[in-house]
């Protein structure tokens, strides 16, 4: 059984604000939401991040004290899906969350105001079932940086594969903690401004906070978008380095490509996370993949490495881009920083756009590839 | 009945201090065993000269040996064999450590060697490398051990990329308990990938 599926709905939370038309919007204007932080409850000295504000989230749902702050954040982004698309809570929606870690800012932390029990991924999963009465639990992945976008690739599997669900929500998201920033940092990881993906100057990321949520089905509505392809493997070299070759990430494109019945794309969205190892390893996947030409954006200077929720927040934002037929350029790039140079986008331009690859790569040495396209 | 499509060639457990395959027991050690004790025994009974496992923490471990025995009984498991993972405390053990040291009140210290281990998913980069597998990874959060997602999703992701062989199941570690059971699926065999087998053996050693 193979049916095509379909991405027919999604929302983004982001510190440019709720909606993802407005947060697309944003990105052609050059806003971005990475500024400095000074907060000693993430670090003993300034950051440079991107937060979600309180006025976003506080208060805005029902019995808001039960619900982290990140929890919080996962409803209201749910909740705006179900009620644009009418989607039942019933045994044929799958709900699938994507985080690498949760609400592990409770654990161990004298300042946790929820029972230390809620650092459990399958805590949050039952505080959201419960929240909208889903009848089925939904279900967390927890790959490192590829979680958002391989949520979406299990989501088409088994909506391609398997009778057991109409419909997919599929929700990313991860928050700012000291757990998260004192690990970065301890790997030499950290930029000391705003990030430079695949710029000759970049020396690190920033970390950033987001929740990207999508509604995937098997109907076609007009302003849908296929899955066309999605491929994913390991490195099989190192657990925290990128791999030298990029093997894993050229296999992933590769093979994508080939399902995909190899399409002439128009962006690539990469991940771009501008650390000086990522980007060349990227950079070298994507010239043995004959993609040097093409196209390409990271979005990691607009909104940071936002973790469970970036490949999926990337992947909602390139949608749009297809939509409105505008390129999103690469914010922070000025000078050819890679050993294999990339065909990096600098201007919001405008051209009929049909389809595009998004790609990410994480711990673990993992990667991933995914091809869109309109209807 | 449908005739199933991938069977079900070699299974490990590891429950509390004892470790079996294919159902007969391979390491079986007093319960007041510490889980670092266990896994350092396990690993020396399987007298092979790995030094990286020594780095890992107790979740890599375990399920480093787990495919280690299993590869030994179903041979070299091929380059495309899938990893399909799931338990209920992420990388807990890891994360643990971590929080406690930034949370020092005396001397906060933040490791990169811990904190790499705080991903669940690293476990299976761990044993990519040591088996040399460039193949599709996930690891998913459940309450507790749940065939009735993992067959069907493991199901669609071969039929999805038309697989062969996979290696999932349930890796639950945390403080000094230890849940697992992993099991290597290919094309033939006697004991069908399915639910109901895959219940039967999950339980068979309660």
């Amino acid at each position: 059984m193979k049916t095509d599926v379909f991405i027919a709905g999604d929302c983004i939370i982001s510190p440019l604000g709720m909606g993802s038309k407005l947060n697309f919007e944003q990105l052609l204007t050059g806003e971005t939401a990475i500024a400095p932080v000074d907060d000693a409850t993430l670090a003993d000295h300034r950051i440079h991040a991107a937060r979600i504000a309180d006025h976003q989230w506080i208060g805005k749902i029902r019995n808001a004290s039960g619900y982290t702050r990140l929890e919080t954040l996962f409803i209201l982004a749910i909740q705006q899906l179900i009620d644009a698309h009418s989607i039942p809570v019933d045994r044929r929606t799958l709900v699938l969350l994507s985080t690498t870690k949760g609400n592990v800012s409770l654990l161990h932390n004298p300042e946790a105001q929820f029972p230390e029990n809620r650092i459990y991924l399958a805590e949050m999963a039952h505080a959201i079932q419960h929240y909208f009465g889903f009848a089925n639990a939904p279900i967390t992945i927890s790959n490192a940086c590829i979680s958002g976008a391989l949520a979406l690739s299990v989501a088409r599997q088994l909506l391609q594969y398997s009778d057991t669900y109409d419909q997919a929500l599929v929700v990313g998201g991860d928050e700012i903690s000291k757990f998260i920033v004192s690990g970065f940092e301890a790997f030499q990881a950290l930029s000391d401004g705003r990030c430079r993906p695949f710029d000759r100057d970049r020396n690190g990321l920033n970390l950033g906070e987001a929740i990207a949520a999508a509604y995937v089905t098997k109907k076609a509505t007009d302003d849908a978008v296929r899955i066309k392809a999605a491929a994913s493997f390991n490195d099989a070299n190192h657990i925290s380095g990128p791999s030298r070759t990029g093997e894993g990430l050229y296999r992933s494109i590769r093979e994508a490509m080939q399902l995909a019945g190899e399409p002439m794309l128009d962006f690539i969205s990469a991940h771009g996370t501008a650390t000086v190892y990522n980007d060349e390893m990227e950079a070298i996947a994507l010239h043995r993949a004959g993609l040097s030409d093409t196209p390409l954006h990271s979005l990691k200077a607009y909104y940071g490495h936002t973790l469970g929720a970036s490949g999926l927040l990337e992947t909602i934002l390139g949608i749009h881009s297809l939509r409105a037929n505008r390129l999103i350029p690469s914010l922070g790039f000025q000078h050819t920083g890679t050993s294999k140079p990339l065909n990096l986008i600098t201007q919001p331009t405008e051209r009929p756009l049909g389809t595009f690859l998004k790609t990410a790569s994480g711990f673990g040495g993992c990667n991933i590839a995914m091809i869109f396209e309109k209807v | 009945m449908d005739v199933p499509s991938h069977y079900i060639q070699s299974y490990c457990t590891i429950r509390d201090r004892s470790i079996a395959l294919n159902g007969t027991t391979w390491l079986k050690m007093d319960s007041s065993t510490t889980l670092a004790d266990f896994l350092k025994s396990a690993y020396r009974q399987l007298d092979i000269d790995y030094p990286k496992f020594h780095k890992m923490d107790g979740l890599c471990k375990a399920i480093f040996i787990a495919t280690e025995l299993m590869t030994r009984d179903s041979g070299p498991y091929p380059s495309d064999t899938a990893l399909i993972f799931s338990n209920r405390s992420s990388s807990y053990l890891s994360d643990n450590k971590h929080a406690l040291g930034i949370f020092n009140t005396e001397n906060a210290t933040a490791s990169p060697a811990t904190f790499v281990y705080t991903l669940p998913n690293i476990a299976l980069g761990e044993i990519s490398i040591r088996h040399r597998l460039h193949s599709e990874n996930v690891f998913f959060i459940f309450d507790r051990y749940s065939p009735e997602f993992l067959v069907p999703y493991t199901q669609a992701a071969l039929d999805d990329k038309k697989l062969a062989n996979a290696i999932s199941g349930w890796t639950e570690i945390s403080g000094h308990t230890c849940d697992l059971l992993l099991y290597y699926i290919g094309k033939s065999g006697s004991v069908p990938h399915t639910v109901a087998q895959l219940k039967r053996i999950y339980n068979e050693h309660e």
